[in-house]
């Protein structure tokens, strides 16, 4: 019933969008339509954290620094930098002559006003502020240098400062405006420049020719928020869409965009990865044995390759091939029944015992992933059920209590592509994500490479913490989801991002 | 006289609406039942075989789902949830509103007043608010689903029945049998009921239906079943990301919720016109 209401609403939405829309279709020359599955309500870069609005975003405002789809950190309003006083201070040479849409110029105090500000009262209000209370204070040395202080040496500040929060925002225009009004009429230093904003319906942006990257070589980029998966599918096969960002396409519609002749999907490897999490607190999957039978008596790669149409890829560890700490020698526990069944035989589990999964309600690709993990542990003799709660339910109160089933759903992916927003939150003692363990070794390495700098050493302990945790068998890795994109072949020059980070200067529409 | 009771009896039972309703019923109710012995291992998985078109192989008549398994038998086995449900919370609620709405529209006074402010701030609870309070009390499971659909829905019963109360009770046939001294519940029961259980005869008719949808609704909410055991409603659901290119994940249970509902539909107007004291039969 409310499934069906939801689908008339969406139609409804549709319709209403399409009415003013059918006067200036997609096909004007220049002119992009992207279909983004949510509005985040707020343009103001210390507001959200949500991917849906970086996808907008991310072509509205600059960096200091730019991580593009190749995932490598390069320079963006600041052309250099260098660490001082052992990683305690960094200094940015900020890049000539940027100005924001408004044409004030963005140099030292616009960097200085930024931080202030994410870092005061106004950030205070919003989730973006814990991800960069490293930095103590912004000195200006002058109009284009400036020094950060931290408190500690932060190893993933750069890559943060190319995202998000760090976004460089434009002081006057703020000060006379206010933030309400910033909120909804963002201005940045851009490639694009806002135009309005419908909320709900959608956002328009033009080309920002002065930015200095270089014009972008689209005119105008209309974004409309679509959150019905089938609408969003049926409107970039009407052509009133050119291109469908993630998540938004169910693995299911793939082959339907796929038999389209006019239509593409584009797909590459995205941060977001999926487990089973085991209770290690309670239950038969106390034991470690009992757990990597488990891990053994799942295929793991027939999932992939079935249930998922191959969009994602085995993971060894909690974390994707993107992932800054991922050992690429490390493999996957291999799919072994048999030996799965004799450690079961071994830990003294009989066969039967009931081990329950604890799942969200409403993803229903990996509501068919889970039935297929539980009919195969059906095989080597557990009796597994499967329980949905209600996503805020299972989040908020179920998993951090402790109360959850032997196992349960964790899907993880940070934007940065950095193992230790994985691991710290998962396995160390006292954590949110870690209700059952306590290991003081794991917490130890944990700690240790919290304040190291240097790059290659840092990469050394997280791949033995993911490798400890995987000896340990503290989940059952499942997949790295691919990030699917469902493009109109008429959109030329268009490279999938892993991180909906979507800047799209470069693309063009026949 | 005797004759002519038999034969409306023997029109009663040969009615179109009888056969068809009881055929229907009585078979989708049967082949559920015995769901288990007809299509054991209803729940396998095979992923070699997914999503298979019916009508191809002999083996799954109806094809099968995203998991590989065959439809035809979750179909069948999927109706134990859904008719449990379905039926179950309806048969409640209606116990539950009829003998309310009885109650206050006779008697009116005091016990009206209760009853229909407790309705009211029943009706001003917006359903899922109530659903995910209930869930947050009582917790998820079958038995308390239909526990939520009773509490939620036995006001529609007791407001509908209260109204034809309010309109029958000052009628002639009912201030004739309370002078001659017949008691409150021989009326409420003989003589009010009969006349007013037709609106509330498809009033349950078109809960059945909606019920059966909504318990794959609360799924959502973590209030459903679990996931494995195949309820209509739920395939439902499962087959919506796939109707451009595997229509049969939720024709068929869609189908089957169609003919349950019809099935019923025809009973109830059977059962309306068999109870209806004014003794209009159907046409």
């Amino acid at each position: 019933m409310f499934l069906r209401k939801r689908v008339w609403a969406a139609l409804m939405l549709a319709a209403l969008v399409a009415g003013p829309l059918a006067t200036t279709p997609a096909g004007a020359a220049g002119t992009m339509t992207v279909s983004s599955p949510q509005d985040p309500g707020s343009w103001d870069p210390i507001d959200t954290f949500l991917v849906n609005w970086a996808s907008v975003a991310t072509n509205i405002y600059d960096g200091l620094t730019y991580r593009g789809p190749d995932a490598k950190l390069v320079p963006g309003l600041a052309t250099s930098w260098e660490e001082l006083d052992g990683g305690l201070r960094i200094r940015f040479h900020l890049r000539e002559g940027v100005v924001f849409h408004n044409g004030e110029p963005c140099n030292a105090e616009a960097v200085q006003f930024t931080f202030n500000r994410l870092l005061g009262e106004e950030g205070n209000k919003g989730p973006q502020r814990s991800n960069y209370t490293a930095i103590k204070a912004v000195d200006i040395i002058d109009a284009k240098t400036v020094d950060f202080q931290l408190n500690k040496p932060d190893p993933v500040l750069l890559t943060k400062l190319a995202g998000y929060g760090a976004m460089i925002v434009p002081p006057k225009y703020i000060q006379e405006k206010g933030d309400a009004h910033f909120n909804a009429n963002p201005v940045g230093t851009g490639p694009f420049k806002f135009v309005s904003y419908e909320p709900k319906v959608g956002i328009k942006l033009e080309a920002f020719p002065e930015h200095w990257g270089g014009a972008p070589k689209l005119d105008k980029l209309e974004y409309r928020f679509i959150s019905e998966p089938s609408t969003a599918v049926a409107e970039l096969q009407a052509g009133r869409v050119d291109l469908v960002i993630p998540p938004t396409i169910p693995i299911a519609m793939i082959s339907t965009i796929k038999s389209d002749p006019r239509l593409d999907i584009v797909t590459t490897a995205s941060p977001t990865v999926y487990a089973l999490r085991f209770n290690t607190g309670n239950g038969i999957t106390a034991k470690q044995e009992v757990r990597t039978a488990m891990i053994l008596g799942v295929d793991r790669q027939a999932i992939i390759d079935s249930v998922l149409g191959g969009q994602a890829a085995p993971i060894a560890s909690f974390q994707g091939k993107l992932s800054f700490g991922n050992d690429p020698q490390m493999q996957p526990l291999p799919y072994d029944p048999e030996k799965a069944k004799a450690l079961l035989k071994e830990a003294g589990v009989a066969p039967g015992a009931t081990v329950q999964i604890d799942i969200r309600g409403n993803d229903a690709t990996f509501n068919e992933v889970v039935q297929a993990v539980a009919s195969y542990l059906q095989a080597i003799g557990l009796n597994a059920t499967i329980k949905p709660y209600e996503t805020n339910v299972l989040l908020n109160d179920i998993i951090p209590a402790g109360k959850t089933g032997e196992m349960f759903q964790q899907s993880w992916g940070g934007w940065t592509l950095d193992f230790d927003n994985t691991a710290y939150l998962m396995y160390h003692t006292g954590e949110k994500w870690n209700p059952y363990d306590s290991d003081k070794e794991l917490d130890a390495m944990l700690e240790s490479q919290r304040s190291i700098t240097d790059r290659a050493e840092r990469e050394k302990i997280l791949q033995s913490i993911a490798r400890y945790a995987a000896e340990r068998a503290l989940e059952m890795p499942l997949y790295n989801l691919n990030a699917i994109f469902g493009v109109n072949k008429r959109v030329k020059n268009f490279t999938p991002v892993p991180d909906s980070r979507l800047r799209l200067t470069e693309v063009t529409v026949e | 006289m005797a004759s002519a009771t038999k034969q409306l009896t023997y029109r009663r039972y040969t009615s179109i609406e009888f056969l068809l309703g009881t055929g229907l019923t009585g078979t989708i109710c049967l082949l559920v039942l015995f769901s288990d012995l007809l299509f054991p291992g209803a729940g396998k998985i095979d992923l070699s075989a997914r999503l298979l078109p019916p009508f191809i192989t002999m083996s799954h008549p109806f094809g099968t789902d995203p998991l590989g398994r065959d439809v035809l038998a979750r179909v069948v086995a999927g109706g134990k949830i859904s008719l449990m449900v379905g039926l179950l919370s309806v048969a409640g609620a209606v116990v539950i509103g009829v003998i309310m709405g009885l109650i206050s529209g006779y008697y009116r006074g005091f016990w009206d007043m209760i009853v229909m402010r407790f309705a009211d701030v029943q009706l001003a609870l917006p359903f899922i608010l109530l659903a995910i309070t209930f869930i947050a009390i009582v917790g998820g499971g079958l038995r308390n689903m239909i526990l939520l659909l009773i509490i939620s829905q036995w006001v529609q019963y007791a407001r509908l029945v209260r109204g034809s109360v309010l309109a029958l009770r000052d009628r002639e046939f009912i201030q004739s049998a309370q002078a001659i001294g017949v008691g409150d519940l021989n009326i409420l029961f003989r003589h009010l009921l009969p006349n007013l259980i037709g609106p509330v005869i498809v009033l349950m008719t078109l809960n059945v239906a909606n019920n059966i949808l909504l318990e794959s609704s609360l799924t959502f909410l973590g209030l459903g079943v679990d996931p494995l055991t195949p309820s209509w409603g739920g395939m439902l659901a499962d087959g919506r990301t796939y109707l451009q290119n595997a229509w049969w994940v939720s024709f068929f249970p869609g189908l089957a919720i169609l003919l349950t509902v019809l099935g019923l539909n025809l009973l109830g107007d059977w059962l309306r016109d068999s109870l209806d004291p004014t003794g209009r039969t159907s046409k």
